[in-house]
């Protein structure tokens, strides 16, 4: 529709809604300098155009024009309906904008931008400095919380370690967390675990570290048994629980925010980018606590190769008790899922190990 | 047949004119607008006294849903809405809302008329923001504070019927044809009975009460929505929704036999990779089952749902929703989620399309009745709890 045409158009057609029953009545507005005539068979009113309300537009949609009796118009939409008030002004800024396809190709770009930026660089820092600022009490109490969890429902028994070996790896363990800033929270727990979990070490909320038997047995030198706690003192000490849980939730909160259109039509898909960006941040944070593990164990006197050993005895483990077969030879790295696991692929961690030994993998 | 979705007048209603039927001469349009236009509307009887002499009161006539909704015209409005509302750290969300239902509803017609989404952004804030509140608590509770989380839990449960309530009615309420808007009217303890009181015969038949519970409580929604005084009648019965969570149950259960046994069978001979055959096997059959309920559950309810004179005949099929489904999925993943405009207008328009409203007589029994405000905090908790009981 062009100018002159709108300038000429005096009268346009609506349906008319009394409000009364859903029949509507066929009529003409027409327009004059500051008022609208209806006009229909059984209908003839006069509206000054100040009270007359217009809902905004969208798409290709019929609009709609409020009376101020309760009556509504509907008609298709026309230049005409913009210099009439308006239902809401906002909403026709963001009408205008909606219009314009370099404002959506802008908004993608904008989009893809924040979130690249918001991912890799964004969200790590603002958890990163928030953590050291919230107060260490609730996380002890989640710590103790988990622990009495864990031992409730039969996943952890009390441990059969004889007493001499626990207090070696004790001694180990105090000589480790020496002068760290958070020694005086760190504290060690032995446990039995059951088969399902096995050779493992957890580092719980508030700077409690669960040892199972099955991983100190695994060890076969005091310094690969510090070698297990100073990985998961590494999370203890850069508050890597809290860091997850922030940033878990906030992307959590943004993916829902995005895919909240999709949710109902696409179907699990719409739950994947949450999962994909958890499991890679958790990734991150697993690197982060073997490099300080690595940077401790030299500290120590030990060499982060005792990492590597253990790590790869681990490995075997594991695999002599899933029954590998030929093609899972060439090893972990294969594995098709290792995009959703939480821990870095084994391999990658072995070479690391190595290499900040200073050590070149001799086979 | 009427004429209402020619697409003729489909057409000439996205010009700058008035949709073609508005341009006929007003003698010929009276019944226009009560879905009773036999086509040509040119050879209705021009006396509004008469009516027209082709429509015995008792004779139905059926009306499809028409979705004028593009992908194209929808995706600047999605990603003007996403854009704003991550600026604005969630604010605009609100904003985006109303602007995302106006979309969706003024792009649905019936008749020529469209729907209309009356809700304001502030209502819609200030129970988002109450929503978050109770959603913060609930996220602090299961992360934190675990030994709280019965109580929190109980609290969730004695909110949960007010939740319901509410929401259905403000999304009742605020959405309007031809200028009348739906009303929801059922009450807390209404409600409440009906949902716990269905929820023992459910845990005391090991869940194969559920069907029923369902069904009580799609009947107790139907029952209490109401449109110009006609309030709704629903009819289907606590069997067939089991009927259709039965054939579901043995497609996913064959779907675990076959996916299972052959992802575990490749995996002990040759690869890792037998994981993705079992993925992938359950995965289409989730797909299939998904797909299956809300076609077959969605027919069924429609199909047995009556507002007055007014019927309707629901007609989704398995396959081709299945289909739509996995094709969005597909679409979603290599786009990255930019075809997410896409998807959610294909789907629309399908299940919308298959949609007819059956009239007998004419529409003049619904008499419009005033309206009432209704606070939106109802409404954003059940949206962020996901607890959409409505139909």
């Amino acid at each position: 529709m062009n100018t002159l045409a709108m300038l000429t158009t005096t009268s346009v057609q609506v349906l008319y809604f009394a409000g009364q029953t859903p029949q509507g009545e066929a009529a003409t507005l027409i327009w004059s300098e500051r008022t609208a005539k209806l006009i229909g068979r059984r209908t003839d009113a006069q509206y000054a155009w100040s009270q007359l309300r217009v809902s905004p537009r969208v798409g290709s949609a019929d609009r709609f024009i409020a009376l101020p009796d309760g009556g509504q118009l509907q008609c298709a939409d026309h230049a005409l309906l913009d210099r009439l008030p308006q239902e809401s002004r906002t909403e026709g800024v963001v009408a205008w904008l909606e219009r314009q396809w370099g404002v959506a190709l802008v908004s993608v770009a904008l989009l893809v931008a924040g979130l690249v930026g918001g991912y890799f660089y964004g969200l790590p820092a603002a958890a990163e400095y928030i953590a050291p600022r919230v107060p260490m009490n609730y996380e002890q109490y989640l710590g103790e919380q988990s622990l009495t969890m864990l031992d409730n429902q039969a996943l952890f028994r009390p441990t059969k370690l004889p007493a001499p070996m626990r207090q070696r790896i004790l001694d180990d363990f105090h000589r480790l967390r020496a002068d760290l800033p958070s020694a005086s929270r760190l504290h060690l727990e032995f446990r039995e675990a059951t088969p399902a979990i096995g050779a493992n070490a957890f580092a719980l909320p508030g700077g409690t570290i669960v040892l199972t038997d099955q991983m100190a047995l695994l060890t076969q030198s005091p310094e690969e048994v510090s070698a297990i706690l100073a990985h998961e003192i590494g999370h203890v000490e850069l508050r890597h629980t809290l860091r997850h849980v922030l940033q878990g939730s906030v992307a959590a909160l943004v993916a829902a925010t995005l895919t909240g259109d999709a949710s109902g039509v696409g179907l699990v898909v719409t739950g994947l980018p949450v999962l994909l960006v958890q499991a890679s941040y958790s990734r991150d944070f697993e690197r982060q606590a073997d490099d300080f593990a690595f940077d401790l164990l030299k500290r120590r006197g030990y060499s982060p190769a005792v990492f590597a050993n253990v790590m790869e005895r681990l490995e075997r483990k594991r695999d002599d008790k899933t029954r590998k077969s030929t093609a899972q030879e060439q090893g972990a790295q294969s594995n098709p899922l290792s995009f959703l696991s939480s821990h870095p692929v084994t391999k990658e961690r072995i070479a690391r190990a190595r290499a900040a030994a200073g050590v070149t993998s001799g086979n | 047949m009427p004429a209402d979705i020619d697409p003729s007048s489909a057409a000439a209603s996205t010009d700058a004119s008035a949709p073609s039927h508005l341009l006929q001469p007003a003698s010929s349009v009276t019944s226009q607008s009560d879905f009773q236009s036999p086509s040509p509307p040119i050879s209705q009887p021009t006396s509004q006294s008469t009516p027209p002499p082709n429509t015995a009161a008792e004779s139905t006539h059926g009306v499809k849903l028409v979705f004028r909704g593009t992908a194209r015209e929808y995706f600047p409005i999605w990603i003007v809405n996403l854009c704003l509302s991550l600026v604005t750290l969630g604010i605009y969300s609100a904003w985006a809302k109303v602007r995302r239902k106006r979309y969706f509803y003024s792009h649905t017609t019936l008749d020529d008329t469209p729907f209309q989404y009356l809700g304001k952004p502030v209502p819609i804030l200030k129970g988002r923001i109450i929503a978050v509140a109770f959603f913060a608590i609930y996220w602090t509770t299961t992360n934190f504070f675990l030994s709280t989380l019965p109580w929190v839990l109980l609290a969730a449960a004695i909110l949960a019927p007010w939740v319901v309530v509410r929401a259905a009615a403000f999304n009742a309420r605020y959405s309007a044809f031809r200028n009348m808007t739906f009303d929801f009217n059922g009450s807390y303890w209404s409600a409440l009975k009906v949902i716990y009181g269905w929820a023992v015969l459910m845990i005391l038949t090991l869940g194969i009460g559920f069907s029923w519970w369902q069904q009580r409580i799609k009947r107790y929604m139907v029952t209490h929505y109401s449109f110009g005084g006609e309030a709704g009648e629903f009819t289907a019965t606590g069997g067939q929704f089991f009927f259709t969570y039965f054939l579901a149950g043995l497609v996913m259960i064959g779907a675990g036999v076959v996916g299972g046994g052959l992802g575990f069978a490749i995996l002990a001979t040759q690869s890792r990779y037998g994981i993705w055959v079992g993925v992938v096997v359950i995965y289409a059959a989730y797909l299939l089952v998904f797909a299956m309920i809300r076609a077959r559950l969605g027919n069924t309810i429609w199909n047995h749902t009556r507002l007055g004179a007014v019927g309707f005949r629901s007609t989704l099929g398995v396959r081709k929703l299945a289909w739509i489904y996995f094709t969005n999925a597909l679409g979603l993943v290599a786009s990255l989620g930019l075809l997410t405009p896409w998807a959610v207008i294909r789907t629309l328009k399908y299940r919308t399309e298959n949609l007819e409203v059956l009239l007998q007589g004419d529409l003049s029994q619904f008499a419009g009745g005033g309206r009432t405000a209704v606070a939106a905090t109802g409404a954003e908790m059940g949206e962020i709890f996901d607890l959409d009981l409505s139909l």
